[in-house]
């Protein structure tokens, strides 16, 4: 399953439905909106269509790169607050060597290339977080 | 030919998330992006540096696929097609 969603996510809801009788583990990354000095809340903005496919693209490199089942990954966009989701990624396999590394690989290619983004709000102002780019300078 | 440019993030906010730019029918990307800049005071400065090459920090998608800056003035367009203009990602 991929999903962008403006509601709030339940990784244990997301593992539930991963499973299946083959899997020896479920790799689960939860992302956070973490207190940064002094933090309110966060907004996520995304252009959805191109997000969702190139969430699909990830996973479909996952899929062909190691020997797993699934990837399942859910977002969120929207106000979030401190210790809120931001994201959950799901990578079901037969064994947990494969499921490890593939989904830090989910993870490090959606910072670089899912049109997402993120400002954070604080008493003083507010400021886009800077993103990764895949251009030189 | 109508061509969709949507903006994201601090250029949503220069620009406005979506604007509808009438062009000549031979009209690529290059100029596209030329007319759009100028449909905001402080448009130009947002996208081009001062010898009017795209700033290294602007991401381009042509109908959600990216087009690299050596290929902007290559881009043909179609009426109908989307641009979407926007800062490095940052999800996750």
């Amino acid at each position: 399953m991929i999903t962008i969603t403006h509601d709030e996510i339940d990784a244990g809801a997301l593992i539930r439905a991963a499973q299946t009788p083959e899997m020896g583990a479920l790799v689960t990354f939860v992302g956070v909106v973490r207190d940064d000095d002094g933090l309110e809340t966060m907004e996520l903005e995304a252009y959805e269509e191109a997000a969702h496919e190139e969430l699909s693209t990830i996973r479909d490199e996952a899929m062909e790169r190691y020997a797993i089942d699934s990837v399942d990954i859910v977002h969120r966009i929207g106000r979030l607050e401190v210790g809120e989701t931001i994201l959950v990624i799901v990578v079901g396999a037969g064994h947990r060597k494969e499921a490890f590394p593939a989904c830090e690989y989910v993870i490090d290619r959606l910072k670089q290339t899912v049109p997402i983004w993120k400002k954070e709000y604080r008493a003083g102002g507010d400021e886009w977080v800077a993103g990764e780019t895949q251009k030189s300078a | 030919m109508k061509v969709r440019v949507r903006a994201f993030a601090r250029f949503r906010e220069i620009f406005g998330s979506e604007q509808v730019i009438d062009l000549p029918e031979e009209a690529g990307l290059d100029v596209l992006l030329k007319k759009f800049a100028e449909s905001r005071e402080e448009g130009h400065a947002a996208l081009f540096d001062g010898d009017g090459r795209l700033l290294s920090h602007v991401v381009l998608m042509h109908n959600r696929r990216r087009v690299e800056d050596a290929a902007v003035g290559g881009t043909a367009l179609s009426d109908g097609d989307e641009v979407a203009v926007f800062p490095p990602v940052a999800g996750g």
